[in-house]
């Protein structure tokens, strides 16, 4: 249930990575949403009541827009993303990792007048929080899943030039851990560097800070640089 | 192989299909600027298979992060376009209108005779019961609102519209599509509660319409509010036993799924009732066109109304009774 990490295999029979969203960011995302419409209702009511009684209908249909089909037509067309979820690197995506169509996106967004049952998107909560995957009642039955969007990390520059050789050859996990540790060591203070570096003392065979620069030459070399 | 020959080998294929994506993966873009690179668009499926297998062989071989983790991500990349949503085309609406949505309300025929009499029987009911006792009115409805029903369609009244106090024919045509096409909506969707949600949404506006039609023919105000009713009812009642169906089978699916995962039973159910939506949103929107510029009319004299509302009906019984019968069609395709 910790694990929100979702493999799905493609038809061409290689896995896509999908790393579900629980409800924190999609609340907020939400919020982004909904003060986006209520901005647009407010410019929309007010060169509509220009109008008189025929842009007070104009606003009510406006209305209806933007509460039924804002989200919808967003997902729809714009690879699953509000605009509050795009603030938020959220997308939606099918279960099989497609892009949503849509008929799940009218699925989804009709169902939340389900969720927000009894109050505040009470039962949303309690189904996504059950849910490994943190769906929501709407996305269970549209068959959909919110993920969040891979942040293009930049390549942090190695905080040393040197390249050490790894001393025995390594899982593909392992280097995975290696190469992390070298691309956001540099964000942790010195004493949490050497804190993880010490785990990897078997690897390294030293303690300290010899480790940790041990480490960064070992991550220089699994990522190439010779 | 080594992974640094495996790289050297194929860099240039994956370099030219990062450049595809990047100049080509905007579908608007794309659709304007002719292709001036070296890979063709026809050619790209079948590189991205090649791109997926060069994937599959790192992973299996174990080749570092590096590759693999750029590999993946223009596999994603890849996949996205593949699988993306097509664009919406005209004539595809049209084709679910006339043929697919009648199709689709047939199959589910039992849920949506279900619908029906938990809609009609206590609506009938109800009428009925007010010529008898016309003092139960006030067992269900509300004075305010009873009083407003009487105003309305008072026969004696020198206001010009049927069946509203007040606003322009604008004002109210807003008004009919946000709230009916948002009730329709939802009488859908409270399926999801076992059904229960849908059958209370269902019995509740029969009962209501019931008891607001009994009291103004129990009162003398039949004339008006029938020449009211007459135009949009074929539309707007049909369009809610529909969502009433949908909603009925979304719970039954909750229920008793059959021999499917109950999740999937919801899926299939969930993509049935948003087709169906499409249709219903549409079938409220004419209802609401007439609500507002037709039925409200009060020159237009009562046969005239009559033989339009007989028409109508027959009209949306025929749509929905013989729409798509003698074409192939498509199924449970969306």
């Amino acid at each position: 249930m910790l694990d929100t990490y979702r493999e799905v295999v493609t038809p061409e029979g290689v896995a896509l990575h999908l790393p579900a969203a629980g409800p924190v960011p999609r609340a907020l995302a939400w919020s982004i949403d909904f003060v986006i419409r209520l901005g647009i209702l407010l410019v929309a009511s007010m060169v509509l009541a220009m109008l008189g009684a025929a842009g007070q209908g104009l606003y009510l249909v406006v209305l209806f827009l933007i509460f039924w089909a804002y989200p919808i037509v967003l997902e729809a067309i714009w690879s699953g993303q509000t605009l509050g979820k795009k603030a938020l690197g959220l997308r939606v995506v099918n279960g099989d990792g497609a892009p949503v169509g849509w008929l799940p996106a009218i699925t989804r967004n009709l169902l939340r007048t389900v969720d927000m049952l009894p109050f505040g998107y009470a039962t949303g909560l309690v189904a996504s929080l059950a849910d490994p995957y943190g769906r929501r009642l709407g996305d269970m039955v549209a068959g959909t899943l919110v993920v969040h969007t891979a942040r293009e990390r930049d390549a942090v520059p190695a905080p040393i030039n040197a390249v050490l050789v790894p001393p025995l050859a390594l899982q593909p996990q392992e280097q995975g851990a290696v190469v992390a540790f070298g691309e956001r060591a540099p964000l942790l203070t010195p004493a949490r560097q050497v804190e993880l570096a010490d785990l990897a003392e078997p690897l390294t065979g030293t303690r300290g800070q010899s480790g940790v620069l041990r480490l960064f030459g070992m991550a220089n070399w699994l990522l190439g640089r010779r | 192989m080594r992974q640094e020959q495996f790289v050297a080998r194929y860099q240039a294929e994956w370099q030219a299909f990062e450049h595809w994506l990047e100049t080509r993966e905007d579908l608007r873009k794309a659709l304007s600027e002719r292709n001036t690179g070296d890979v063709g668009d026809e050619d790209i499926p079948a590189r991205y298979r090649r791109l997926c297998q060069q994937l599959a062989l790192a992973r299996k071989r174990g080749y570092s992060p590096v590759v693999t983790a750029r590999l993946q991500a223009l596999m994603q990349r890849g996949h996205n376009l593949m699988y993306r949503t097509p664009a919406p085309r005209w004539q595809r609406a049209v084709e679910f209108l006339l043929a697919d949505f009648p199709r689709l309300v047939r199959s589910e025929a039992g849920c949506m005779w279900a619908a029906a009499a938990l809609f009609v029987v206590p609506l009938v009911t109800m009428f009925f019961l007010l010529q008898w006792q016309p003092e139960l009115i006030y067992g269900v409805m509300d004075p305010a609102a009873i009083a407003q029903a009487e105003r309305s369609f008072d026969p004696a009244a020198a206001h010009s519209k049927l069946g509203r106090d007040s606003g322009s024919d604008w004002q109210m045509f807003g008004h009919y599509i946000m709230n009916n096409i948002s009730i329709g909506l939802r009488t859908f969707a409270s399926g999801l509660l076992f059904g229960i949600g849908t059958i209370l949404v269902l019995i509740f506006n029969g009962l209501h319409i019931g008891a607001t039609f009994g009291h103004l023919q129990q009162i003398g105000s039949g004339d008006p509010m029938w020449r009211f009713v007459a135009g949009h009812a074929p539309f707007e009642l049909t369009a809610i036993v529909i969502a009433g169906g949908a909603g009925l089978r979304l719970g039954l699916n909750l229920v008793a799924p059959g021999r499917r995962r109950r999740s999937d039973a919801l899926v299939v159910a969930g993509i049935k009732g948003a087709r169906l939506c499409l249709g219903i949103a549409f079938m409220l929107l004419v209802a609401a066109f007439i609500e507002a510029f037709w039925s409200s009319t009060q020159s237009i004299p009562a046969w005239i109304k009559f033989s339009v509302s007989g028409v109508l009906w027959t009209l949306v019984f025929a749509w929905l009774w013989f729409g798509g019968r003698n074409q192939p069609g498509d199924g449970d395709a969306p």
